[in-house]
């Protein structure tokens, strides 16, 4: 096992490469200039002296091969550069940007699970019941419902007029609910559907039948066999949907003003500012790649078939 | 095992208990809960900006936010009601008669709000820190002006000018970089511009007092404070991106007033006020919403052409079902009651009929069957650029497009991003463009000087007067009003300057943008201050 670790960690190292060098490209083929970027956004008008001295400041004017492997010379000494912007180092931004976010996705994953699992099983055993209806209907407004109108229907309602909650800013658990409940709920109707599906497939397996015939009773079936098999997709799923959260929770951040990684990684592009947005993108894909050895991982403890290469 | 048999459950309910050590443990004490004990106590009032306050330097640029900058740091020279220059952190200043030399005499009871004193030595030693990185700060025109600085005695400073700079005075009153911080802000290098502060020492009304990076940001009044002192004891500046959560927050009162240029769409601030539940504001006009024409294009060179587009455009309509008759309709290129911008002209009215006959004058004339003009069998097509974030914009643009399809006029929409959007104006790959004037102190002086500067990133205005015939003449009476020292010969250029840009129709003012303001019943003395960037926290009183 700690080999095949070592060897999904070994494979982070051309995977960032690659993935840093296409972020490189692609930023500089973006039309438009960071020097005049943070010109306009300083409501400074953009002249060809200020642009020049600007970009000589930033390193702007060097060929882009020698900014590329600066960069990336200085990333292996763990440094990721200055924000053109702010002018802090890069490193420490996504470290304060990092943990609200963290926080918000697990909080949200946690949500996931505790709302979905329940709804997805009991669907499963009483398939084709009112419960089971009620919560194909559920799942159809989770999936199809904008996250910035639910959002802004649970600040209305929760918020403005049962004043349950505050409507934005971080700080106590009551602050946490609206924007972890709004990240969950897309998800909560795919992992419902998606237990309750895969439970399905495994009721009728060879082994519940015998277990059946065992004469266990069959809520011990269903929790100790069939639940067990039926979690490895939605396990799966859990462990890109983290990445996906983390990365990609702009929405409701900016909706609860949580000063999250989506909001500066938006705001990065926004601003052409290239160090944060490569910091970002390296930061993110480490985090995926994490993200998903994890999920190998758990997967061999919850299905003895499922072994790693290194130990057959 | 990672879950063992029998413990599927437990895990579960584990679950539930990492969730609560997760968001308690998180939990730190809130702003909300800190106001409500303080508020006992307290006068505080809260409001929300759409970003960060920054590292409040007044020094440097973004991402300091200029309104915070305001509350901290002060100029010698405040910009009043209708552009009259009035005494700040200097009481008085005579200007040589060569217009090269000012002499300002300071206050004597201003201090920092570290409670060091405000004098000569620390205004030159301000003034040296912005001159060092004079390449930085090169836009500003009085900056590339200044010669030297003189400390005459402890309260007397003099500057010196390589030429007799008008706008002088104006550009002083500019809220950055020509601001003061005390001696204990500046950092070893004594560079404040490439190493920051050390701390936000300045001697304006407000010392930052707590601050959660693109959280909040909590001001409390500064003792020291030589001027009226504010009324509240502190301001709380929550940051908050999305103007409808803004919305929100403000009808559950967590905060107590919404201020600025469109932090809140039209219909949200429509809607609050016809709530009857709040007060509301709408400050004088600030700047120019206008479509740039580009006279360096084919259709477009064509002073007739232009002419037909200003009596086409229906401004009217556009204010009453984009703007809820929230802006008023613009003449000008600048509102009439900024310094010399009164103008006396005539203004194009919306006649669609006399639009046709400029076009069919213009050689662009309609063909049976078809649905565009055409001249030489082209086709009457003009594009119009605009900005993909800015809503407002796009509404414009697609009515406009509509609009003048019934004049026979194809309009082009293309939507761009910001930053692409504004390189493609700087190349003036556009028929009509977006802009809008800067708003005082800026205007009209500085905007002008912009049009004169030929460069590939300036400003798109230079490129898309480049076929006006009279291109040279204008330019050099901008660069000539800028140094003229007689105030009869300002007013005649300046005349001469706007009528000339009013007769070549280059641009077609749509309205006149203000500021807005909505705030709590319980709160008083929301009033709009000269420069658009302000926020007058200072008067603000919470009953």
């Amino acid at each position: 096992m700690s080999w095949f670790i070592f060897k999904r960690l070994t494979s982070l190292i051309p995977i960032l490469f690659g993935v840093s060098l296409i972020t490189f490209i692609l930023l500089h083929l973006i039309p438009g200039d960071p020097a005049v970027a943070y010109l306009r956004a300083s409501h400074i008008p953009p002249t060809n002296e200020t642009v020049a001295a600007l970009r000589v400041e930033l390193g702007l004017n060097k060929p882009l091969y020698v900014q590329y492997f600066g960069w990336l010379g200085k990333v292996l000494q763990l440094d990721l550069g200055m924000s053109y912007v702010s002018n802090n180092s890069v490193w420490e931004e996504i470290v304060v940007h990092f943990f609200p976010t963290v926080q918000l996705t697990f909080a949200s994953l946690i949500l996931i699970v505790v709302i979905s699992l329940p709804i997805g099983m009991i669907s499963a055993i009483y398939k084709g019941k009112f419960v089971d209806q009620f919560s194909r209907i559920a799942a159809f407004v989770s999936v199809s419902m904008p996250t910035f109108w639910f959002g802004f229907l649970l600040i209305y309602f929760l918020s403005v007029k049962l004043d349950l909650f505050p409507v934005l800013g971080r700080g106590t658990l009551a602050h946490l609910v609206l924007p972890s409940l709004t990240l969950a709920f897309t998800y909560i109707g795919t992992y419902m559907r998606l237990l309750r599906a895969s439970m399905l497939g495994n009721l009728n397996e060879p082994f519940v039948v015998y277990a059946r015939v065992r004469g266990l009773r069959q809520r011990l079936i269903v929790i100790r066999h069939v639940l067990k098999m039926s979690l490895l997709p939605m396990i799966t799923g859990l462990g890109m949907s983290f990445g996906n959260m983390l990365s990609g929770a702009v929405i409701v951040e900016t909706i609860f003003s949580w000063p999250g990684m989506g909001q500066l990684f938006v705001t990065s592009i926004l601003n052409q500012d290239y160090p944060m947005i490569q910091g970002c993108v390296l930061f993110m894909g480490v985090i995926f790649v994490v993200c998903n050895l994890l999920v190998d991982l758990t997967y061999s403890f919850l299905d003895p078939r499922i072994r790693w290469e290194g130990e057959k | 095992m990672f879950i063992k048999r029998s413990n599927l459950f437990h895990s579960f309910v584990g679950l539930l208990v990492i969730f609560t050590i997760l968001v308690t443990g998180c939990s730190n004490t809130t702003i909300d809960q800190e106001n409500t004990l303080d508020n006992e106590k307290q006068k505080v009032v809260t409001f929300s900006w759409p970003g960060d306050i920054g590292d409040l330097n007044p020094h440097t640029y973004f991402p300091n936010e200029f309104f915070s900058q305001a509350m901290v740091y002060e100029s010698l020279v405040y910009y009043g009601k209708g552009g009259e220059i009035q005494p700040w952190l200097a009481e008085s200043w005579d200007i040589s008669k060569d217009g090269k030399e000012y002499v300002f005499h300071l206050r004597k009871d201003v201090e920092f709000s570290d409670g060091s004193v405000f004098n000569a030595a620390i205004v030159k030693k301000n003034f040296d820190t912005i001159l060092d990185n004079r390449k930085q700060h090169e836009w500003v025109g009085l900056i590339n002006q200044i010669k030297d600085t003189k400390i005459i005695d402890e309260y007397t400073i003099k500057l010196i000018l390589n030429n007799a700079y008008y706008p002088t005075l104006q550009e002083l009153t500019y809220i950055r970089p020509l601001r003061f911080v005390g001696e204990a802000a500046f950092p070893d290098s004594q560079n404040t511009f490439k190493d920051g502060l050390k701390s936000q020492i300045g001697t304006g009304p407000w010392v930052l007092s707590e601050y959660k990076k693109n959280e909040f940001a909590v001001f409390k009044r500064n003792e020291h404070y030589w001027g009226t002192k504010p009324k509240v004891d502190k301001v709380v500046v929550k940051v908050i991106t999305d103007g409808e959560s803004r919305v929100l927050a403000f009808e559950k009162k967590e905060l107590d007033f919404i201020f600025g240029n469109g932090v809140i769409s039209q219909d949200s601030f429509q809607f609050l006020k016809n709530s009857g539940q709040y007060e509301t504001k709408l400050s004088e006009p600030t700047a120019t919403r206008t479509l740039l024409l580009n006279s360096n294009r084919e259709a477009t060179k064509d002073l007739k052409v232009r002419l037909a587009l200003q009596h086409a455009f229906n401004k009217q309509a556009v204010i009453d079902k984009i703007f809820y008759g929230m802006e008023k309709k613009a003449d000008t290129l600048f509102p009439p009651i900024l310094p010399y911008t009164k103008i006396n002209i005539e203004p194009y009215e919306y006649d669609a009929e006399k639009a046709k006959m400029l076009l069919d004058e213009a050689g662009w004339k309609q063909v049976k069957g078809k649905p565009f003009r055409e001249k030489d069998g082209k086709e009457l097509q003009l594009e119009l650029l605009f900005n993909s974030t800015d809503n407002i914009q796009k509404s414009i643009a697609e009515f406009t497009q509509g609009d003048f399809r019934k004049l026979g006029i194809d309009v082009k929409l293309t939507s761009q991003e910001t930053n692409t959007f504004w390189t493609t104006a700087f190349q003036g790959k556009f028929d009509l463009l977006f802009t809008a004037t800067w708003s005082v102190p800026f205007d009209p002086h500085s905007y002008l000087a912009s049009m004169t500067t030929n460069s590939e990133n300036g400003s798109p205005d230079y490129n898309a007067q480049l076929g006006l015939p009279v291109k040279k003449e204008i330019d050099q009476k901008i660069k000539k009003v800028l140094l003229t020292t007689d105030e009869e010969d300002r007013k005649i250029l300046y005349s001469d300057i706007l009528t000339t840009l009013h007769e070549q129709a280059i641009y077609l003012p749509i309205s006149y943008q203000s500021n807005i303001a909505v705030y709590q019943k319980n709160i008083s003395g929301v009033d709009f201050l000269p420069q658009e960037a302000e926020v007058p926290l200072t008067s603000i009183d919470v009953n």
